[in-house]
């Protein structure tokens, strides 16, 4: 039962990538194409320069040099209509082959976009999984503190602060915590995961990664647990006024095991979807946070494509993102149907 | 007020009053209500919604649905007042041990995310100490009892209809045997086929279990199946305690609030040329009416009825009404 | 449904909503921010921020990146305030051939910090010649500069002493000088009203060692009017001090609270309409897909399970750098994808009216379906759709922030967004200019705020399961 449930959104996953990359590729081919049009002219003309010393006539200079012009056509498609253009793009985007950057480079040096980009992957986990696990923690227990004494003060005045962080960026609070704690006092670094020269050793190693994971981890929790006790409460206390949870108590069964077995399984797959769906959230909509603290994501990277005009890295950023938030929402449907017997198990007899 | 052939009392409630507070103020939903069960007997309460009679079912376990709360009085189960008791005392030897609830199936009452097997085993293991095989002995039995093969252990509620659901419901408030089962609607919600074969069920365990039974419903038809006797309520208080006979023999109801609801009911065999119903409405708790709680509704009423309050008299043997109408036989 | 209906339920609704403290602190909160829309031209100091945001020469006057002036209050050494003083003393003396105008300010100096100009601002014709100088509380006057100038018919004169009397100052300050100090100082580099203003003696060449010199100076302009038609006219002094107004200034030399000011509009228009639009999309969405039902509402829900599957910011910021759209394109471009927001709830909640024995009886009497949709559906889920359009708005202004912030937003406005992109680029974390980068994020944060409360009260009041009592 629930085998077939995970296949079918597997699929339906990839599907809706396909969709998705196949879109992009419409919208921004025009962009693209200028882009590498571009980047064919510098080519030819560089070629030209190099030409130009040696003993050919500007007659075959000229012959030449649209030939080649002609070859560079040949290969990056440019001699094709506009859908077959496309139509490559998509297939080559789903295959995540985006050719190579206009300017940036990988750490190594490289400038594939895949690599340029799937490098950042791991870097945004980290500190986004980092965040949402403390602040998920914090969130839940406090939640259940509220959903159990509700309307007391400490349900009142934790809902009031939740709705005051409720609009605040948290790019801008990321800026006043580092003029706090960065330049007014010097307890933490000005940004980037590893100081320069990076230290020796994975030990050392570690340790300075974590410095750099302090203050950004501490303003997306200091933000973030709010929103994560408020929807607990929400789904706890809404789960505690069931019929199912008077029966238990009915019962005689104990207050702890009511609260944590019977009601905490119930909500068990709303929160967690509101959990991961925050988490997701905050990877795909971060990039300016990871910016202010010049922390090398995924989302770093398209502040920096888009300051560079580097077209091609842009668009690899954006259909890796789709792809890593798509797969999260394929995952949560999957933890979600997991947890709820429901969907597990299927329907009646 | 009992005769000395008749069975000892398993559940007596005196002067109960269960309020609710409200920010408009303190609703009356019970108001000063006296009854008992015997051994062995089905006692079924009827009335309008809004009467007071499902507040009172959780109120016997000390359960009242907030923001309820018992204001006064007693409820004697086994000769023990559970009123003064605290809620862990309640928790570990009142509820389900000496009184337990069979809910209306259809409600939500069963944990969608535990098998039944797991719901069974955990009231069974949380009251009395049995090893896992002899806890899922006893469940069989009564899973048997109820009509339900063994495998519907490991089914999840929602794989269920809503007939299993119900004697799922019965057998898990039966298995510990307590004193007095108290019956919230069991049929309400099903359809007409599946209501009589839960209801020849509860008739057969009784028997068989030797089982009191307090059983609420709106529903006058099933309510004359099962009952022994009957309790009529109106307005948080009780009108008419009676007989199964007393109340729909051929001499007919004392109370005329229970007569008129008889008289609502349509009846198979008999040609209605217009539907009888009571009118008016039921009244305010917050504000209840002087005097009779009925008597703005009361064809009958006198002029005492408005400003004095009729007691609950024993009209005839076991036959109780509270009017100022009805004078012992 | 009725108008009297509607009418009754909002009348219903707003009993309940006043019982809410917090939704009511917001809905203050929302007033406050119309009105400072409403009175904006009569409230903003610089009346024409709007258009002037990008335009340099309309800043001029003010200091660049002072700190606001209540800061002062926390100070027991004031630092100077701007100031512009109009009222001079003028003698006109005609000396037959040649006209001498004299003009003299006072200004009395109590401060600590030396204001960052003094500028002579008048209005003139033809060739006159001026000569300006100061008179010292401790009685040194100082020539400050002698300039001949060429004026068209009535053009606007405009002198920085920091800019054009260094060479006077400088000689000035070396007579009290030590060696040691002058070797040490830049005649091209020092701070000229600094030297001005401080006691003549050692260490006045040097920012750390010098003493302000407070008193009564006399700032005079001796004005030699030697055509017919020469005129001068409408002096002003511009003192533009080391702090300014309500919120300080950023390094362009903007009133940063005429800024904050004039992004209110822009905040409120862009939250606003975006949750407007697209809740409404999202509801008749969700409404007409589970109306349907069978393959239309399956159909449906792909194409919003496609929509949901887009991260919306990097999308939004690929669109922003190759399309480069003006504000109501972005607008538009967030309700595209905004919109897949209340569908789900929506859907379930339609499903649940749907199987009322009311619509049935709708259609029997043979209402059609877009009868049933909009007038008996639609009409249920309006309390609802109004606590999400109030719960969108924060987030609708926080990405138009983002864009800007990226450099990708609508540059011709003013926006809390724009305003913070500038702090960024100019280096305001790095630097301290908290007044630059607070403001603006706490005003998104305030009408992020406000929003929340009036929407999560509607919230409470529509889920009365989750009140507490």
């Amino acid at each position: 039962m629930y085998w077939k449930y995970v296949i079918k959104r597997l699929i339906n996953g990839v599907i809706i990538f396909i969709i998705l990359v196949f879109i992009y590729s419409v919208i921004f081919n025009v962009q693209l194409e200028q882009t590498v049009r571009t980047m064919i002219e510098e080519k030819v003309r560089a070629e030209e320069m190099a030409l130009s010393t040696g003993n050919m006539t500007p007659q075959q200079i000229k012959q030449y040099s649209q030939e080649r012009r002609d070859h560079y056509y040949r290969i990056y498609n440019l001699d094709k209509s506009v859908p077959e253009r496309v139509l490559i793009n998509t297939v080559n985007s789903v295959v995540f082959n985006f050719g190579n950057s206009t300017i940036i480079k990988s750490s190594e040096g490289s400038m594939d976009v895949r690599t340029i980009v799937f490098e950042t992957i791991p870097r945004t986990l980290l500190l986004f999984a980092t965040a949402a696990i403390i602040d998920i923690i914090i969130g839940l227990l406090l939640g259940i503190k509220k959903a159990q004494k509700p309307g007391s003060g400490l349900d009142k005045t934790t809902s009031v602060s939740t709705m005051i962080v409720f609009g605040m960026p948290s790019w801008w609070l990321g800026m006043l915590m580092m003029m706090l704690f960065v330049y007014t006092i010097p307890l933490f670094p000005s940004g980037g995961m590893v100081s320069t020269p990076p230290p020796e050793g994975s030990m050392a190693m570690a340790g300075d990664v974590l410095y750099h994971l302090a203050l950004p981890v501490l303003t997306l929790v200091v933000l973030g647990f709010w929103g994560r006790a408020f929807i607990t409460r929400n789904i706890v206390l809404g789960t505690l006024q069931e019929d199912f949870i008077m029966s238990a108590r009915a019962r005689g069964i104990p207050e702890r095991k009511v609260l944590y077995g019977h009601a905490m399984k119930t909500a068990a797959p709303p929160i967690v979807t509101m959990a991961l769906l925050a988490l997701l959230a905050s990877i795909s909509g971060n990039i300016v946070f990871e910016g202010i603290f010049s922390w090398p994501g995924m989302g770093n990277l398209y502040w920096v494509a888009v300051e560079q005009n580097d077209i091609p890295v842009l668009m690899g950023d954006l259909t890796t993102t789709t792809m890593v938030y798509l797969s999260g929402l394929v995952i949560l449907d999957l933890i979600y149907g997991f947890l709820d017997p429901r969907i597990k198990v299927g329907g009646k007899e | 007020m009992a005769n000395n052939n008749k069975k000892e009392k398993v559940l007596e409630v005196n002067n109960l009053k269960l309020y609710y507070r409200t920010s408009m103020g303190e609703v009356k939903a019970v108001d000063d209500i006296s009854f008992f069960l015997r051994k062995g007997e089905t006692l079924g309460v009827v009335g309008e919604s809004g009467c007071g009679k499902t507040t009172m079912g959780t109120a016997l376990l000390k359960m009242p649905t907030p923001p309820g709360y018992i204001a006064g009085g007693e409820i004697k189960i086994a000769g023990q007042d559970i009123v003064p008791l605290t809620e862990k005392e309640i928790r570990k030897n009142i509820r389900w041990e000496k009184i337990s609830m069979v809910f209306q199936g259809a409600m939500n009452c069963l944990t969608p995310v535990y098998t039944i097997g797991k719901l069974m085993m955990e009231t069974l293991q949380e009251h009395r100490q049995m090893s896992k095989s002899e806890a899922y002995d006893r469940m069989v039995k009564y899973l048997g009892y109820v009509g339900l093969p063994e495998h519907i252990l490991n089914k999840y509620p929602h794989e269920l209809s809503g007939g299993m659901k119900q004697r799922v419901v019965i057998a898990t408030g039966l298995f510990l045997e307590p004193k007095v089962v108290v019956c919230d609607e069991p049929t309400t919600a099903l359809d007409v086929v599946v209501q009589a074969q839960i209801i020849n069920l509860l008739k057969e365990l009784k028997e068989k279990l030797d089982l009191s039974f307090i059983f609420i419903t709106h529903d006058l038809a099933t309510e004359a199946e099962v009952s022994d006797r009957i309790q009529v309520m109106y307005a948080g208080k009780i009108a008419e305690i009676g007989t199964n006979q007393q109340i729909y023999g051929e001499q007919g109801a004392s109370h005329p609030y229970t007569r008129r609801l008889l008289a609502a009911t349509p009846k198979l065999h008999e040609k209605v040329a217009e539907l009888a119903f009571i009118p008016g409405t039921p009244p305010d708790l917050l504000h209840p009416p002087s005097g009779c709680r009925f008597h703005l509704r009361c064809d009958v009423a006198m002029d005492k009825c408005k400003v004095e309050e009729p007691p609950l008299v024993e009209i005839e043997d076991d036959h109780y009404v509270a009017c100022w109408r009805c004078p012992k036989k | 449904m009725k108008w009297a209906d509607i009418k009754n339920s909002f009348s219903d609704f707003w009993k309940e909503f006043k019982r809410v403290k917090s939704g009511i602190f917001g809905l203050v909160l929302f007033i406050i921010f119309l009105l400072i829309v409403i009175f904006e031209p009569l409230v903003l100091p610089f009346g024409e921020v709007n258009d002037t945001w990008r335009d340099i020469t309309y800043w001029e006057d003010n200091p660049k990146s002072a700190q606001p002036e209540w800061t002062n209050f926390f100070r027991s050494e004031k630092l100077s305030t701007s100031s512009k003083l109009t009222d001079p003393e003028v003698h006109i003396n005609d000396m037959g051939a040649l006209k001498m105008e004299t003009v003299s300010f006072k200004y009395d100096y109590q401060f600590s910090g030396a204001p960052k100009d003094i500028v002579l601002k008048a209005h003139g014709t033809g060739n006159p010649l001026i000569v300006l100088s100061v008179t010292r509380p401790d009685g040194e006057e100082i020539e400050l500069l002698q300039k001949p100038l060429f004026l068209e018919d009535g053009s606007d004169v405009r002198i920085s002493l920091a800019k054009d009397s260094r060479d006077s100052v400088y000689e000035f300050a070396r007579d009290y000088e030590s060696r040691v100090n002058v070797g040490k100082s830049d005649p091209k580099l020092f701070d000229v009203p600094m030297v001005l203003f401080s006691k003549a003696q050692e260490g006045i060449l040097r920012d750390s060692l010098s003493e302000a010199l407070k008193g009564e100076y006399t700032f005079s302009a001796n004005i030699i009017l030697q055509n017919e038609n020469d005129t001068m006219d409408d002096f002003s002094l511009i003192i533009p001090g080391q702090v300014y107004g309500v919120l300080g200034t950023d390094a362009y030399k903007r009133d940063l609270w005429s800024g904050v000011l004039a992004g209110v509009k822009w905040a409120l228009l862009i939250g606003i309409l975006t949750a407007i639009v697209s809740v409404s999309i999202g509801v008749i969405f969700g409404v007409v897909s589970a109306y349907y039902g069978g393959w239309k509402d399956s159909l449906m829900q792909r194409i919003f399970e496609i929509f949901r599957s887009i991260p919306l910011l990097p999308l939004l910021i690929v669109l922003s750098a190759v399309f480069k759209p003006s504000l109501f394109m972005l607008i538009g471009m967030m309700c595209i994808f905004f919109w897949t927001g209340p569908v789900k709830t929506v859907r379930s909640m339609a499903m649940q009216i749907k199987e009322e024995t009311y619509i049935e009886a709708t259609r029997a009497l043979g209402g059609g379906h877009g009868r049933i949709i909009f007038k008996h559906m639609v009409p249920l889920l309006i309390p609802y759709s109004f606590a999400s359009m109030a719960l969108f708005i924060p987030g609708a202004i926080v990405y138009e922030a983002t864009i800007s912030l990226l450099g990708l937003g609508d540059a011709t406005i003013v926006t809390w967004g724009q305003i913070l992109s500038d702090a960024l680029k100019n280096g305001a974390v790095l630097n301290g200019l908290w007044w630059w980068v607070v403001p603006p994020g706490l005003c998104i944060a305030l009408m992020g705020m406000a929003f929340a409360f009036i929407g999560f009260a509607m919230d409470k009041i529509l889920h009365p399961k989750l009140r507490t009592r």
